[in-house]
């Protein structure tokens, strides 16, 4: 694999402005989604930019994912496919999401370029928000070390934080400071590196290297941290006790980017009931939790996003009550998902499991029947 | 366990085998556990991970499935769909330890009287053997 390095002249946020500065004015594409710091100066948010010099005072990278890219990449392409090019950077997380909305045709991405970077994880947004100057700071050093401590749990574990669905991508790892690699995944990558005369031919041995050896780590850490989940949530009385905690704000489902539905099942008329239905089961258990359906809402949910499911982590951002949504979710989606041999957000091309089948497969969920169990049955008596 | 316990048991079958296999069963006079509560829903494709989740939560010890046999289904591929849906929720609950085990998924054809009968009472028994189901206890759910 072959591609570019750029120098770094003051820090890699004022290179990555500079190529899209070069990129909108060699017209490679017509604007640009990246985050910038909102007023208030403890958070985060994508814009739109058309105007040039609006670029400046943006985060390429930025430490926190207070709206899921993916969001922002649908509300912009509901209704179809963009008229001019577009340049995102993202997290691969978000652009992974976003694939997944296009296969639920919440997004079209015609037009649209994806710039990815190698992501050490992003920080709690809560933590974010106490204070902001010494979480950039933080932030800033978990690009040396790549260790991934202070940042959210779900990024400790994730194992897609480098180049998967991008077109372009910028690779931090296995360079020295005063460069980085941006690497073309997509022929359209390939087409803007071409436009603005960047050569591809640098070798990205030790960046491959990097990521690989960093990619075995995390996947021995996933399953670690699984495995120590499920000792904790695993069984009614656990999970119940986990889930314990909820006000049924409905916030995680709210921000996550693959629970597009605009109604919600949970929130439809299924669940407005005469007061005799409650009162019938608070009779056969003994009381009943107000408002009730709790668990049937995380469970539900679970069950119609899970093989979606990015680990993006944005529920649990979301919780105002710390329950480790999204902990509970990436272990879940791992099994679910493995069902299938699916990996959400990678490809494209790639149908949604639960638009295809095949005919002869998942044999293990058939309950196999034996004509002589009856006749058996009669035996023992 | 209490060998009295009778589990309560949601059984969805589609509107063209399942049921019709309850349709055979009575006409060979071929008697069922009288705790299945039969559920018909058009196609088994057309059942949501939700049913089976609220059948869970809100009392029932077991859920079974039957649908027409691969190739049979009045839509083509209900079937087909119904099995990824179901091994999805199963692969659900078994992550979180909820019991799989209380969710079986078997065709059974519209003639296939003793076939539906045998599904019902092999369930049954199972779930008597691995007793009620935790969750419909809980006030908490």
């Amino acid at each position: 694999m072959k591609g570019s390095t750029l120098p770094v002249e003051k820090n890699i946020h004022e290179t990555v402005i500079d190529f899209f500065k070069k990129g909108l004015d060699k017209k490679c594409f017509e604007a640009v989604i990246l985050p910038k710091r909102v007023p208030s100066g403890d958070s985060f948010a994508y814009l739109l930019i058309k105007n040039e010099s609006i670029l400046e005072g943006t985060s390429a990278l930025p430490p926190v994912i207070p709206v899921q890219g993916a969001k922002a990449i649908s509300n912009l392409t509901r209704l179809g496919n963009a008229k001019e090019k577009i340049l995102a950077i993202m997290h691969p997380c978000e652009i992974r999401a976003t694939i997944e909305l296009f296969k639920l045709k919440q997004a079209y991405l015609d037009n649209l370029i994806f710039l990815s970077f190698d992501c050490p994880g992003v920080l709690p947004l809560a933590d974010y928000l106490e204070n902001p100057e010494k979480n950039d700071q933080i932030y800033q050093q978990a690009f040396q070390k790549w260790e991934g401590k202070n940042m959210r749990p779900v990024c400790q574990i994730c194992t897609e934080f480098s180049a998967s669905a991008s077109d372009l991508h910028i690779g931090l790892l296995g360079t020295d400071k005063g460069k980085f690699f941006l690497i073309p995944v997509s022929p359209e990558g390939e087409a803007i590196l071409d436009s603005l005369d960047l050569k591809r031919d640098d070798s990205l041995d030790s960046w491959e290297t990097e990521v690989k050896k960093l990619k075995k780590e995390k996947e021995d850490k996933r399953k670690e941290a699984h495995r120590v989940q499920k000792t904790e949530v695993k069984g009614p009385d656990k999970l119940s006790e986990t889930f314990s905690k909820c006000i049924n704000c409905h916030n995680c489902m709210r921000v996550c980017p693959v629970c597009y539905c605009r109604q919600c099942y949970f929130d439809s008329d299924a669940f407005k009931l005469p007061s005799e239905n409650f009162i019938k089961r608070a009779e056969k258990r003994g009381s009943l939790r107000l408002p009730a359906d709790t668990m049937l809402f995380h469970l539900g949910r679970m069950s119609h996003m899970i093989l979606s499911c990015v680990s993006c982590g944005t529920c649990e951002d979301a919780c105002p009550m710390s329950i480790p949504v999204a902990q509970i979710f990436s272990m879940v989606a791992d099994d679910a998902q493995q069902l299938f041999d699916y990996k959400p957000g990678l490809n494209r091309e790639e149908p949604l499991p639960n638009v295809v089948y095949q005919e002869e497969e998942l044999q293990e969920v058939e309950k196999a029947y034996s004509e002589t169990y009856s006749k058996a049955e009669e035996k023992n008596v | 366990m209490s060998k009295d316990f009778t589990p309560k048991i949601i059984y969805f079958m589609c509107g063209w085998c399942g049921t019709g296999g309850a349709e055979s069963a009575s006409a060979y006079h071929l008697y069922y556990p009288e705790n299945v509560l039969p559920f018909r829903v058009n196609c088994t494709g057309s059942l949501s991970p939700v049913h089976i989740l609220r059948s869970l939560i809100e009392g029932a010890d077991g859920v079974l499935i039957s649908g027409c046999h691969p190739g049979d289904c009045h839509y083509e591929d209900g079937n087909f769909r119904a099995r990824r849906r179901v091994g999805t929720i199963k692969s659900i609950l078994g992550s979180l330890g909820l019991g799989e085990e209380r969710v079986w998924f078997r065709y059974v054809a519209h003639g296939e009287g003793k076939r539906f009968v045998d599904t019902a009472t092999e369930f049954n028994d199972h779930l008597k053997k691995i007793g009620p189901n935790p969750l419909k206890e809980r006030s908490d759910t």
